[in-house]
């Protein structure tokens, strides 16, 4: 073929050793198109050989596609779908990128790390927010930063480790509040003075299943989520005034106690 | 003589011959060596002017001695390239560092680089020898042979060599301007034969978001 390329230099890989629906190294995937489709995160593929087309969610011709596997109105602009033949390079900002393999299964991850997934299994968003749910039965692709950790609960992880979960119940956020009981505890963990851990709060799991976790605390950029249909009881949406959990991200006013100020019933 | 400890430190032992290497990327060496600034890439007085034209600036370095350099840039994955007679085409930012023996260059390289946001012209390296290119995540190296030709995301381009055509190819439809593009709006086209340097990752590029 050509004579580009030295022995004992880079490996040089071309359509033939290009491996199949398998990562290429740590940080690239390479799935392989034989008239099927794939969707794919917007703007996730480096490079492909063969003929592709990559459609956004909404065009007509993909209808039936988006209508058994799409289930997300609110990531239609984020998502397209490749078709056609050939192999294609997936990467995600030099992240880990790997795949796993669904059977009949679900699993839960956060929304900005998922890269890719084949339409044998149905994208939903959970009711999580941030995250989306994948069922079914099929490969899907994605990114984490670091090499991705997976535990069986019953466990508790830091928020900024979780990469997602599958077969197990929603997590349920974990306090530690012991040692802030009093004054002296509220005013420490407001304002950090006299030590806090920064480990106060975690994500509590419980039943059978497995949570998967990325080796650092350095979260990938969140990929924007949407907003969730605007309806009492949907968490996340603000439906229903006077919750005390829909003001956690709120801008606290001045003169406002905020969490001390609860905890003395003010 | 080039080498790589590990991926991101390149190693090069000098027996009284020069590199060149980007200004600045000299970590540590061992043995005698002398830097000395060159301006304008070292192309003389027309390749200074041509890079400041072409904005395809870069300010190297030449390193003379006895002993080993050791060079590295923001700890980017360094990529070892072998040229053996035929042209290496890499964004200026990309190129690490280059054997004194290799000649660098300006090329214009039409709209394709519009689309990636760096410029209308590249850099070439040409001759015997060896280059080191940086990447963002280790580059995988893709063959183009004629059977093969290749489609790349501008974004995830850092460099190519032997010999390739490129063309631009354009996803630009009406959906684009409704919002509901296919995310890949341009892409690069190479057929030939040779070799294709991707990064796992992608500079933003205005083709990003359409």
């Amino acid at each position: 073929m050509s004579g580009y390329g030295a022995p004992g230099g880079p490996v040089i890989h071309d359509p033939m050793s290009l491996p199949v629906d398998d990562n290429v190294n740590n940080y690239t995937f390479c799935v392989e198109l034989k008239g099927s489709e794939w969707f794919l995160q917007k703007g996730k593929m480096i490079a492909y050989y063969g003929s592709m087309e990559f459609n956004g969610i909404g065009h007509g011709r993909l209808d039936r596609l988006v209508r058994t596997s799409f289930h997300s109105p609110l990531h239609a602009s984020d998502w397209v779908v490749a078709q056609g033949s050939g192999k294609m390079l997936l990467a995600d900002r030099a992240f880990d990128v790997n795949s796993y393999d669904l059977d009949e299964g679900n699993l839960t991850i956060r929304s900005g790390n998922l890269l890719a997934f084949q339409p044998s299994l149905a994208l939903k968003q959970s009711i999580v927010p941030g995250f989306l749910t994948l069922i079914g039965t099929g490969k899907f692709v994605a990114a984490s930063n670091g090499p991705v950790v997976f535990m069986e609960p019953p466990i508790r992880v830091d928020p900024q480790a979780l990469v997602g979960w599958a077969d197990c119940p929603s997590p349920c956020h974990h306090y530690d509040h012991g040692y802030m009981t009093g004054v002296m505890g509220g005013l420490r963990a407001m304002t950090g003075l006299g030590g806090a851990s920064g480990e106060e709060h975690q994500f509590e799991f419980v039943g059978a299943g497995t949570v998967l976790l990325q080796s650092t605390e350095i979260l990938m950029a969140e990929q924007a989520t949407g907003a969730v249909p605007q309806q009492a009881g949907v968490p996340g949406a603000g439906g229903v005034p006077g919750q005390h959990g829909q003001q956690a991200g709120a801008p606290r006013l001045p003169g406002q106690l905020g969490d001390l100020q609860r905890r003395f019933g003010l | 003589m080039f080498r790589l400890q590990g991926s991101k430190v390149l190693a090069v032992d000098v027996t009284g011959d020069a590199v060149k290497a980007k200004n600045g990327s000299m970590v540590a060496y061992d043995g005698q060596m002398a830097f000395k600034k060159l301006s304008g890439g070292g192309e003389g007085i027309r390749g200074m002017v041509t890079r400041r034209l072409t904005g395809e600036q870069m300010t190297v370095m030449e390193v003379k001695g006895h002993g080993t350099c050791w060079f590295a840039d923001r700890a980017s994955e360094i990529n070892l390239v072998a040229l053996q007679g035929d042209k290496l085409y890499v964004e200026s930012s990309n190129l690490l560092a280059t054997d004194a023996g290799l000649r660098t260059g300006t090329t214009f390289t039409g709209l394709r680089g519009a689309s990636q946001g760096n410029g209308l012209f590249t850099t070439t390296v040409e001759g015997h020898g060896q280059a080191a290119i940086m990447s963002d995540g280790p580059a995988v190296v893709l063959r183009v042979s004629a059977q093969y030709p290749l489609t790349v995301d501008p974004g995830a381009y850092i460099a190519h060599q032997g010999n390739v055509r490129q063309s631009l190819q354009s996803g630009v439809t009406f959906r684009t301007f409704l919002g509901e593009g296919g995310g890949e709006a341009f892409q690069m086209r190479f057929e030939g034969d040779g070799l294709v340097y991707v990064q796992p990752s992608e500079r933003n590029t205005i083709a990003g978001d359409v």
